[in-house]
């Protein structure tokens, strides 16, 4: 009685455990009606937790600027465009050379004044007479010159330029036509070639034909023959017309596809040869570009540097004075060498800019176009491996918490999710502690 | 004694029951299948058919080019491109038509064998369902004529709607037209300005401008509209008892269209 009570009191208890824990449970019962077996995530938020997403994010923002940049100068311009807009670049770089020029003189001069000023201070120091300073310190001849010799370079690297730029693209154009009338003359060849097969095989058929052909023209020319043989006869001859005609189609017709690719692969091929012999052009005008601009560089370098000679002594004056003098007039240069520097390197920015500016509207830089497509390629590779790896292990940790729920089936960014259990922050934790 | 813990028992057990009701009434949604749809398209029919119209498309390229070239205005240019169009659509229909046709009856019959009320591109289901890919595969290569089935698919809880369709809503359709011609502008204007930039970090500055800006006007103009698109669905499937909505570009086959009254909804 007592064992009796005792298992009554076990099934007691265990049945008000299973309607606490059924009424306290907070997990929600994925065979509701709400839910019945259904799950849901919201995949593109999971991706943001995992571990990889920062290297995803960032190839993508490669991929958009890459974009953004690969189609902005590929827009065709007219030739009139190209004019306009080569005498824009030619004017803005007369402007730079001028400016620079300009700040040259000025610079000079205020260095001169200063220069000036501090000998005749060091003189009456000195307690001798100023007058028998040197009259022009600084060497205005040689700033002058260096002035205009690198106005005069950079004139000069500038037709340099234009004419290049024009012999490459007189160069491309040339490649292109020659390599265009080569592709059209093989295909030529190649048509004339399957038009005379066609014409070999429809006369081998009518001389096979032939006995049988004569034959029955013989037996439609007998005046005898019957309404019913005449128009057998006719219908004879006509099928051997047909099967003729319909083998000779159907040689034209296979003959035809032959042809057409063959033209699409001498197109691709053409397209490519043409690519390949234009980045040789453009790279050599490239080196060529490069090589005068390093010319002109040390040209107006070494002309800076001839700046540095010694200003002209004056023997009246005291040695320890001169000394003075040359101290302070070596002091002088090398602070205007060191701001014509800086101008000169301020001009060799705009210089450079525009540079690229003239190669991107001659088409110089279409080479490097055609990198930015390869690495626009690469690129999408790489995304679609990184993407594919971060969703397989995304699924995996779904298929985990879905298994373990009694889930029958999750699905992926719905329009809609109605009813269903989103298992997204449940599937972010486990993504999350693929950090740790 | 006994008599007062053996009307406990079944007090508790009347109350299990009680709250077990529910899980008794609503059954799991085991109908759902899925097929690999790049599975099918990698077939030799298919992929034959394939090339088969690419070759022709080649050929129709080349024509148009010359046809084009004889079109002065721009109406003979639409003239041209929509007979070229059609020409193309023509030809489909003849090559892959049947091969469709062949496959939709294949993925009815496997599908109602194996009772399923609707059937979806695999790439939407994550975990679960039934992958009919191969039975597919395999009736698809049987020879002969595939038998239909009697019957037309059973009533869904899965509900879809044709996006195509409600994005032709003229309110959606203009906020949509807007925001492209907004980010083609501000795409225009990046790439002035990038085809000016010196510096790498000039290009980075220009892109993250161009992205903020866009966002921006996604957020103000488009994400209200989705968001009320959104809600008009799921008000409408709760009414219809769907347990969850698709896009028709993941349907493949049954499922509960609710397009049309999302549509005068939103009107």
């Amino acid at each position: 009685m007592s064992k009796m009570l005792s298992s009554n009191r076990r099934a007691v208890a265990i049945v008000l455990c299973t309607i606490a824990f059924a009424a306290c449970s907070k997990t929600v019962d994925v065979h509701s009606p709400q839910v019945r077996g259904v799950g849901y995530v919201r995949l593109d938020e999971i991706l943001k937790k995992h571990p990889l997403y920062g290297q995803l994010s960032q190839i993508d923002s490669n991929i958009d600027a890459l974009s953004l940049r690969a189609l902005g100068p590929a827009v065709p311009k007219t030739g009139a465009e190209i004019a306009r807009e080569t005498q824009q670049l030619n004017a803005e770089l007369r402007a730079a050379q001028a400016r620079a020029n300009d700040q040259l003189r000025a610079r000079q001069n205020d260095f001169s004044q200063r220069e000036q000023a501090a000998i005749r201070a060091a003189v009456v120091a000195a307690g001798e007479n100023p007058g028998a300073a040197p009259a022009q310190a600084m060497q205005n001849t040689a700033a002058a010159q260096a002035a205009s010799v690198t106005a005069q370079a950079n004139s000069d690297f500038g037709k340099y330029q234009q004419a290049v730029l024009g012999q490459d693209q007189a160069a491309v154009t040339a490649v292109s036509r020659q390599l265009e009338a080569r592709a059209e003359r093989q295909y030529r060849q190649r048509a004339d070639e399957l038009s005379a097969k066609e014409s070999q095989a429809s006369l081998e058929m009518a001389t096979r034909d032939s006995a049988q052909r004569i034959s029955l023209r013989a037996k439609l020319n007998n005046l005898a023959l019957d309404d019913a043989l005449r128009a057998q006869v006719k219908a004879q001859l006509a099928a051997l017309d047909r099967k003729e005609s319909d083998a000779v189609a159907t040689m034209r017709k296979n003959d035809s596809t032959t042809l057409a690719a063959y033209q699409a692969q001498l197109r691709a091929q053409t397209s490519a040869d043409i690519a390949k012999q234009a980045g040789a052009i453009h790279d050599q005008t490239k080196a060529k570009l490069a090589a005068r601009h390093a010319s002109v560089s040390s040209q107006v370098t070494s002309v800076i540097q001839s700046l540095g000679a010694p200003a002209a002594s004056s023997g009246s004056l005291s040695a320890a004075t001169q000394t003075k003098i040359a101290q302070i007039d070596r002091q002088y240069k090398e602070q205007f060498k060191a701001e014509v520097g800086k101008t000169m390197a301020d001009y060799n920015r705009t210089r450079t800019d525009l540079d690229a500016r003239f190669a991107e509207l001659h088409g110089v830089n279409a080479t490097s176009q055609s990198s930015a497509a390869r690495q626009l390629d690469a690129l999408h590779r790489q995304r679609d491996q990184l993407y594919n790896q971060i969703v397989a292990q995304i699924q995996h940790e779904v298929q985990t918490i879905a298994t373990a729920r009694g889930l029958k089936v999750v699905f992926i960014n719905l329009v809609a999710p109605v009813g269903g259990i989103d298992l997204t922050a449940d599937a972010m934790k486990d993504v999350e502690s693929l950090h740790e | 004694m006994k008599a007062p813990v053996k009307h406990l028992i079944t007090a508790a057990f009347a109350a299990v029951t009680l709250v077990a009701a529910p899980l008794a009434l609503a059954a799991d949604l085991t109908d759902v299948g899925a097929i690999d749809q790049a599975a099918i398209g990698s077939m030799p029919a298919f992929v034959s058919a394939n090339g088969q119209l690419a070759q022709y498309k080649a050929g129709l390229d080349r024509q148009f080019a010359v046809a084009i070239k004889g079109a002065h205005s721009a109406a003979d240019q639409q003239r041209v491109a929509q007979s070229f169009q059609q020409k193309l659509l023509d030809r489909q229909r003849t090559v892959m038509g049947p091969l469709f046709a062949r496959a939709q009856t294949a993925i009815a019959s496997v599908s109602s064998s194996k009772n399923l009320s609707v059937v979806v591109d695999k790439r939407i289901v994550i975990f679960g369902g039934q992958d009919i890919t191969k039975n597919v595969m395999d009736l698809l290569t049987s020879p002969g004529a595939i038998v239909p089935p009697v019957s037309t698919p059973p009533p869904s809880e899965v509900g879809y709607v044709d996006q195509a369709a409600i994005d032709k809503i003229p309110k959606l359709k203009a906020a949509s037209e807007d925001f492209a011609k907004y980010d083609n502008d501000q795409k225009i204007a990046a790439r002035q300005q990038m085809a000016k930039a010196k510096t790498d970090a000039d290009r980075k500055a220009i892109f993250e401008n161009y992205n903020k800006t866009v966002g921006a006007q996604r957020d103000k103009v488009l994400k209200p509209l989705v968001d009320q698109t959104q809600s008009v669905i799921a008000d409408i499937a709760k009414k219809k008892n769907l347990i969850l909505v698709i896009d028709k570009g993941d349907l493949i086959y049954g499922g509960t269209d609710i397009t049309s009254d999302v549509q005068n909804a939103l009107k």
